[in-house]
């Protein structure tokens, strides 16, 4: 359907089917984004031996974020009077667009899917890196020390770990022959990547908590070193803006690694078959969630100077080495 | 790398462990008995001693008595009793120097008014304050 609708002439019925589209999946994000944080809350409570939420929605805490996403969007909007302004005011949303973006070319499943890119994997991994100059211009334009610092932290880290991060992924583009998302899915159909790909999984994923700005990578906003790192001068809806980026990446990086390495939305075992593939998926995608939860209560912060070394030092050679190695068995064995 | 794992296992088999956390507001703390809480006062036992008046470290108490009402009796009753708990450290010793354990320490901590007079206790609320009284009142 989708790709009737590429085809057609533009005219306001397209733009409207388009737009409507994009607003219901901007609903399904806002709904992950909702209960992702409640979830992220709820599973680093239990596991640090509390309940976390549950005051606000029942026993469970349901209306939470609601109330916090609520307070935030009526807070009084603060632009500090020594801020470049409209760099200030535009930071955080060059920072979210990308995030959004990038769920285009993602295939939920074989048919719900915005833009079947032949290049999908490549538009990805390029439109996501937008997201650093968004986090930098916003700390940039506070005019406070703390939050250069943290914007600096923040590109050069992103920066850094995205090579790590495409090198790893290089391995299973040599085994699929293709960087469209859609043929990884249909090459997983008797193995998936992550058995295929140990290394090259294990590298990216840690490649992707670093992208992902999330706990052992945490240093562009760590809180105890930095105050808040790059969105310490944002408040209300603009820093709304920035924690949204964050968990709109957790919803694409998580697809992400779903679709790549654990056969998107195919069954684990043939005879499977029967349970409809989005069901696969999003079972796939929340373990994937959870991993990155369940890590985050775990590991402490990583030290700042050994940071770059451990991403040009360790994981880009293991990752070049890991498609040394591929290269080698593909020509050997297949 | 064996650490890593160490701490993933444990992160999640906390995961279903018991929780340390009370549910506070809802349900009281459980406190052991000698807990220093805001006093519970006998006037009936009360001899207007003024020993705990005299011990009190930060003058937070102050009482008058007088004469008995039955004039064959001696001694004096009490009249007057109250406790500034802006002062008051809740520090035991008025409740251990009494002679006839008129004040005793009870396990209710919960003192936050809207206004400083409300921490003004007399001895109509004092008397009052009769749940949680300390089991055992000896030194």
């Amino acid at each position: 359907m989708i790709e009737e609708l590429l085809q057609s002439s533009p005219g306001w019925a397209n733009f409207g089917i388009f737009f409507l589209l994009g607003a219901v999946l901007l609903l399904i994000v806002l709904g992950f984004v909702t209960y992702g944080i409640l979830a992220e809350r709820k599973v680093l409570g239990y596991m640090q031996l509390r309940h976390g939420p549950n005051q606000v929605g029942g026993k469970w805490g349901l209306l939470q974020t609601v109330a916090d996403v609520l307070k935030l969007l009526l807070k009084e909007d603060i632009i500090p009077k020594a801020a470049d302004r409209p760099l200030f005011i535009i930071a955080p949303v060059i920072a979210f667009a990308p995030s959004f973006m990038v769920l285009a070319t993602m295939p939920f499943t074989d048919k719900f899917q915005f833009a079947d890119i032949g290049v999908g994997l490549l538009y990805y991994i390029a439109v996501s890196g937008l997201t650093t100059f968004g986090m930098l211009l916003g700390g940039w334009a506070s005019n406070n020390k703390y939050a250069l610092l943290g914007g600096m932290r923040a590109s050069a880290q992103m920066i850094s770990y995205e090579i790590p991060l495409v090198m790893s992924v290089l391995g299973v583009i040599l085994l699929t022959g293709s960087l469209n998302l859609n043929d990884m899915v249909e090459a997983q159909k008797h193995g998936w990547f992550i058995i295929l790909q140990p290394i090259g999984f294990v590298v990216f994923f840690i490649a992707s908590i670093a992208e992902l700005n999330r706990t052992p990578f945490d240093l562009p906003e760590s809180e105890n070193e930095l105050v808040a790192g790059y969105h310490v001068e944002y408040s209300g809806f603009r820093w709304a803006f920035f924690m949204l980026a964050e968990y709109v990446y957790l919803f694409a990086m998580s697809a992400l690694i779903t679709v790549v390495f654990l056969g998107g939305w195919l069954a684990p075992i043939s005879f499977l078959d029967f349970i409809p593939g989005a069901v696969w998926f999003a079972l796939k995608f929340s373990v994937v969630v959870f991993v990155y939860i369940w890590l985050r209560a775990t590991l402490p912060r990583f030290r700042a100077d050994k940071l770059m070394e451990f991403g040009w030092k360790v994981l880009l050679p293991i990752a070049l080495a890991n498609i040394f190695l591929t290269a080698l068995i593909k020509s050997l064995f297949f | 790398m064996l650490g890593l794992v160490k701490g993933l296992k444990y992160t999640l088999k906390n995961l279903t462990k018991e929780k340390v956390t009370y549910d506070y507001p809802n349900k009281p703390l459980p406190l052991p008995d000698r807990f220093r809480g805001i006093q519970k006062f006998y006037p009936e036992k009360c001899i207007v001693c003024n020993q705990c008046m005299n011990i009190c470290p930060t003058d937070c108490i102050n009482l008058t008595g007088k004469k008995h009402p039955d004039p064959t009796k001696k001694g004096k009753i009490i009249d007057t009793y109250d406790i500034n708990f802006e002062l008051c450290i809740l520090c035991d010793l008025c409740t251990e120097v009494c002679p006839t354990e008129a004040i005793i320490m009870t396990n209710n901590f919960e003192l936050a008014e809207y206004s400083r007079d409300m921490l003004f206790k007399n001895l109509e609320w004092l008397d009052e304050n009769d749940e949680n009284i300390r089991q055992v009142n000896k030194p």
